[in-house]
């Protein structure tokens, strides 16, 4: 079952009922990346507009760097604010796992974002990106542009399950091409990093076609990489997660980024959103919602350039 | 003559290409205090080492209850009940005594520390040593000669049969020595063999049964104690005969250059005044802990305080040792290790560390620097095998000559010598002595402390004898008398008649 | 014999060397691209960042201190620096003026953030280790929250303006390359044949006696802070070029990265010795392990740390005085 869901959000939009005061807690990682910063950016912007449509609903935001401390934020929501739901974005699968079920357990409304728990039906409301998709769109779109042959290399994010999801969707895609990936390394969803280690497939392959960056940070490093070396004509480069400065690029039908590919931080909104409605209006949604990635062309660019986004 | 318990037949011993030690036999007896005597350099740490396990003997044999035994290291000597208390105390100064006493061999009880037992088994020892420390006392917290009785009740924890001492009464005041030797005392008649090295050699006429002699490496004499003379001793050390080891004492001037006023430093110096004259070897005695080494570290600006202190009519602040010495005032600190050299570099780094600006700037002239290193070797005799050498590896004496170079380098007005020859052999001391005259004929002016009467009375024209932070009065001329200093740094009244009997 | 010993006894200082020239060796056995001149040019401007830094942490470190806090303090200076480039852009337009004004800023916002570890450490007396583990986290904070949790991008113009700080150079050396060989030399001469580099030793290596010979203890500790503080500056000044942004993760990790470069290159954690040349070598070990890593598929990338971990251990072990005293 997927939906794309921003837009029946905003039909619906948020009638104030008076109720009694309800407070719904939010877990998500700390702005270490540009992701996470955006998905920071959303969740504050969020909980602002919902604040102001709706005086009863009172919100309680924490982010984390590491999954321990996630695990004592949620106990101390439970503890001392009393939450009545739960929107969490797990920094880690297993370990967030049984401490999510217990608050779900409670009787507490738990919406899970992004990342899945290690068991399944634990939470009433899941809302996530499709990592799989993620990467078997820019890998479609690799199989579909590029000639048989074609060297490419590959830079992956930290390594975890969503890199994992990423890459195998992207090597599938590929699969019966004829494209030959060079090299596979970590770039660690990091601009300095990603900069190094283009800098170092430069060096080491004479001939490289597309490179495939996990994560739009980490393009943007390989570009000032590769602009150094001054080969831009030879390579295309695709990234993800559709940053501002890349839709740009492709909206200015700039040769060297040519397409992008989603994965919408805008995800938080729309699960704070839901969590906030089922609460106020007595009819919660609940179930599984998958926002498929999209893939940013010139002809469409336009759609997914948002001035104000901090990414 | 009972048999040895452990002895060192024909024992040499080399580092490098160098021998140091050059066949040296020897015995220690149960119950019998042996002492082992020798200029810095001599060989005696290098002896007592091989004896103790710490080093392996290059020829020659250790022998333990007459068979030749082969030390893996100080651990089986110590487990055989041979047992050496170093100069530098082996203690972890943030444990506890008790702690302390039982490091490495703590007694459990099934899984856990029975600290009831070691803290009581500690008590029985210290009391055994009459010593009134608390066992649970933190050791960075308690004197020095506790210290040591705390590291000689480690060593009997263990059962020793052999106690090695190293100068174990350098840092020890008259007193505190009189009680270490009732316990060496003590031990001797339970039948443990003692060696015991000192540069007092009036101490060791006192509490050794034996005594040998030591000079590069060479086992010069070995005599029971009763056979020989201090002379002698002293003589044997040196190869040579010492004449008088002070050398004429000068009156200075009575122009006053150095004028402190009501100097306190709270808990420590209470109100001291003194006054010191042109060209004068002003001495001043007290016991240790009486707020000697406060009093001159407060007046070269080492410590916060109240009070005037006054140079050649110009007045010193407080707690800035650089104003202090560039108005030509230096201090030679009696923490030769801790606070006087840096042991892990070099003789030169040493000497100009206190005055590098003024050999290059902004960079260092290396030229300038080894030429003035040259000229210290020179002018205080400083033996060093290697000019590169860390100071750390150089002898006592040898450290202390530096140190007096380094502490003379910006050419002083005011030189104050704190404990100028502890530990230090008396050919050193007879060198250092004459130095202080020199400096003193020279129109300088020094002040001497010392723990060691002879020093004072040989030295100073003048003394100031202190006692609980107070200058409890002074001599002068011929009331420098042992008796003298001694009441007044024991609190009582120092013109009483018995000073000049 | 002799010279075997001589080897033996030289082995502290010329272990990093040996490492060095090793990786050398395994590169050039493992891809001809490794020697060429563009990989040298990366490998050594990639380096002068934490290169840089790491010549202050030498003397930091050498007088008894640390530092942790530089990695963060990195991100935080560059983040204001592209803040106020931008907000100057609005205001003045684009030109030289701004650029230059944003480098005074960096160099003296470098000094200060060293000025007040420093005078923290030396007059409130706090623990240095503690001290820039709360700054670390400080500054950390403040530049995620300058960025709004983002990503601070220089505008394009003024990027392209300021481009050439990294990627121009003279006669084919590129910048950061001359200004870390520069401070390099500079450094090591400090070190070894100036006042401050010796007094620096003398306190690392006991600071009573230090005091005791009438040396400012206070002083040069509080120097050696604003040092590095003013070298972080500088290593901003020449990675904000480099691509034009500073987020939360800018600097991550380099306050290890150089404090190991140092320690590598044979200056001693405790204090009391240390040698800016030695440190140069470390950041080269570190940065061509990496490189290593990238110019080859034989290790899988999982293990890139353990490498480093591996190399780290073993350039310190060749260090230690074999036959100590028991």
């Amino acid at each position: 079952m997927r939906k794309t869901l921003i837009a029946t959000i905003a039909l619906i939009g948020l009638t104030a009922m008076p109720a009694l005061s309800e407070t719904i807690g939010i877990s998500i990682p700390a702005a270490t990346h540009g992701w996470a910063g955006a998905l920071n950016f959303h969740a504050e912007r969020t909980v602002e507009r919902l604040k102001e449509a709706n005086p009863d609903l009172d919100f309680v935001l924490t982010t984390t760097s590491d999954p321990g401390q996630q695990v004592s934020d949620l106990e101390d929501m439970v503890a001392t604010r009393g939450i009545d739901a739960l929107v969490v974005l797990p920094f880690e699968s297993e370990p967030l796992t049984g401490p999510i079920q217990r608050i779900a357990d409670s009787g507490i409304w738990v919406t899970v974002v992004d990342r899945g728990l290690a068991q399944e039906g634990i939470e009433d409301l899941y809302v996530a990106g499709d990592n799989d998709s993620f990467g078997r769109t820019a890998g479609t779109y690799f199989a579909d542009t590029l000639d048989d042959g074609a060297k490419i290399v590959v830079m992956r994010g930290i390594a975890s399950t969503v890199d994992n999801e990423r890459v195998a969707g992207f090597e599938s895609a590929l699969e019966g091409s004829g494209i030959e990936v060079l090299a596979m390394d970590h770039g660690n969803w990091n601009r300095d990093t990603a900069f190094n280690l283009m800098q170092d497939y430069l060096s080491r392959f004479p001939e490289i076609d597309a490179v495939w960056a996990a994560d739009d940070d980490m393009a943007v490093g390989a570009l000032a990489a590769i602009e150094q070396a001054g080969r831009n004509d030879e390579m295309i480069v695709v990234g993800g997660a559709g940053m501002k400065e890349m839709v740009d690029r492709i909206r200015n039908d700039d040769k060297t980024v040519p397409v992008n590919v989603t994965y919408p931080p805008a995800m938080i909104s729309t699960a704070i959103e839901m969590t906030a409605m089922g609460l106020t209006s007595g009819a919660p949604f609940s179930g599984d919602f998958i926002i498929a990635s999209q893939l940013i062309t010139p002809e469409n660019a336009e759609d997914f350039y948002f001035e104000d986004s901090p990414y | 003559m009972t048999d040895p318990v452990l002895a060192l037949d024909g024992v040499t011993k080399s580092f490098g290409p160098i021998e140091i030690l050059h066949g040296v036999d020897f015995a220690l007896r149960p119950g019998e205090v042996h002492a082992l005597i020798g200029e810095n350099g001599a060989g005696k740490s290098t002896t007592m080492k091989i004896l103790a396990g710490y080093l392996d003997p290059t020829g020659g044999q250790v022998k333990l209850d007459g068979k030749p035994i082969g030390f893996s290291g100080s651990d089986q000597a110590e487990d055989l009940g041979v047992i050496m208390i170093h100069q530098e105390f082996n203690l972890a100064e943030h444990l506890s005594v008790d702690q302390n006493v039982f490091l490495g061999r703590e007694l459990t009880k099934g899984w856990r520390l029975d600290h009831k037992s070691m803290r009581q088994r500690t008590a029985d020892l210290l009391k055994r040593l009459h010593c009134k420390v608390d066992p649970g006392a933190r050791v960075s917290g308690i004197s020095v000669p506790d210290k040591q009785m705390v590291e000689i009740a480690k060593a009997l924890s263990r059962k020793a049969r052999v106690l090695i001492m190293d100068e174990p009464t350098a840092v020890l005041t008259e007193r505190e020595t009189e009680i270490l030797f009732e316990q060496v005392e003590r031990l001797r008649a339970e039948g443990v063999a003692i060696l015991y090295t000192s540069h007092k050699l009036g101490e060791v006429k006192r509490i050794a049964d034996r005594v040998t002699v030591l000079r590069d490496g060479t086992m010069v004499r070995s005599d029971l104690t009763a056979d020989v003379t201090e002379d002698d001793m002293a003589a044997a050390m040196v190869g040579r005969e010492l004449s008088d080891l002070f050398p004429p004492k000068l009156t200075g001037s009575d122009e006053p250059i150095l004028t402190a006023r009501n100097i306190t430093v709270p808990g420590i110096v209470d109100d001291a005044s003194l006054t010191l004259h042109k060209g004068e070897v002003l001495g001043i005695g007290g016991l240790v802990g009486s707020g000697r080494t406060e009093l001159a570290e407060a007046i070269a600006g080492l410590r916060p305080r109240s009070g005037t202190v006054t140079l050649m009519d110009r007045d010193l602040p407080a707690g800035d040792v650089a104003q202090a010495m560039k108005a030509g005032l230096a201090y030679l600190t009696e923490d030769r290790k801790g606070a006087g050299l840096l042991l892990d570099k070099s003789l030169r780094e040493n000497l100009t560390l206190p005055l590098l600006e003024t050999f290059g700037s902004p960079l260092i002239e290396r030229k300038r620097e080894d030429a003035a290193l040259d000229r210290a070797i020179e002018d205080f005799a400083i033996r060093a095998p290697a000019r590169d050498m860390a100071v750390g590896d150089l002898s006592g004496g040898n450290q202390q000559k530096l140190l007096l170079a380094k502490t003379l380098l910006s050419n002083p007005q005011v030189v104050i010598i704190d404990e100028p020859t502890r530990g230090i052999d008396i050919g050193t001391k007879q060198q250092i002595y004459t130095l202080i005259a020199k400096l003193a004929a020279e129109g300088r002016s020094i002040i001497v402390i010392s723990s060691e009467m002879p020093e004072l009375i040989g030295l100073a024209s003048r003394v100031v004898v202190m006692h609980a932070g107070r200058i409890a009065g002074e001599l002068a001329g011929a009331d420098v008398t042992e008796g003298g200093i001694v009441r007044l740094a024991m609190g009582m009244d120092g013109t009483s008649k018995d000073s000049a009997a | 014999m002799s010279t075997l010993r001589n080897m033996r006894q030289n082995l502290p200082v010329i272990a990093p060397i040996v490492a060095l020239v090793v990786l050398i060796l395994i590169g050039i056995a493992l891809n001809p691209n490794f020697l060429s001149y563009a990989n040298i040019t990366n490998v050594l401007a990639r380096s002068a960042f934490i290169g840089i830094i790491a010549i202050g942490m030498t003397f930091v470190i050498t007088a008894g201190g640390l530092d942790l806090s530089v990695g963060s303090m990195a991100a935080f200076v560059a983040g204001l620096m592209i803040l106020v480039m931008n907000l100057l852009t609005d205001s003045m337009g684009q030109g030289l003026p701004v650029i230059l004004i944003g480098i005074a800023l960096a160099l003296g916002v470098g000094i200060l953030a060293g000025f007040i570890n420093g005078i923290l450490i030396t007059r409130a007396g706090i623990e240095a280790f503690i001290l820039t583990l709360g700054t670390m986290g400080i500054y950390r904070s403040l530049v995620t929250w300058l960025a709004d949790g983002g990503t601070l991008s220089l505008g394009y113009e003024m990027r392209e303006m300021y481009r050439p700080v990294y990627y121009g150079g003279i006669m084919g050396i590129s910048w950061p390359i001359i200004v870390f060989a520069a401070l390099a030399i500079l450094g090591e001469i400090t070190m070894r044949h100036t006042a401050f580099g010796r007094h620096c030793a003398a306190i690392g290596s006991n600071e009573k006696v230090a005091r005791y010979s009438s040396v400012s203890v206070t002083r040069v500790k509080l120097a050696t802070y604003v040092l590095l503080g003013l070298l972080v500056g500088i290593a901003v000044v020449m990675y904000v070029p480099r691509l034009g942004s500073a987020s939360a993760t800018t600097g991550l990790l380099w306050e290890l990265e150089a404090i190991a470069a140092v320690i590598i290159g044979g200056t001693l954690l405790k204090g009391g010795f240390g040698r800016v040349w030695g440190t140069v070598v470390g950041v080269l070990i570190l940065s061509l392990i990496g490189n290593l890593l990238n110019l080859t598929d034989v290790v899988s990338p999982y293990l890139n740390g353990a490498i480093q971990g591996v190399v780290i251990i073993l350039a310190v072990v060749l260090q230690r005085n074999t036959g100590t005293a028991r």
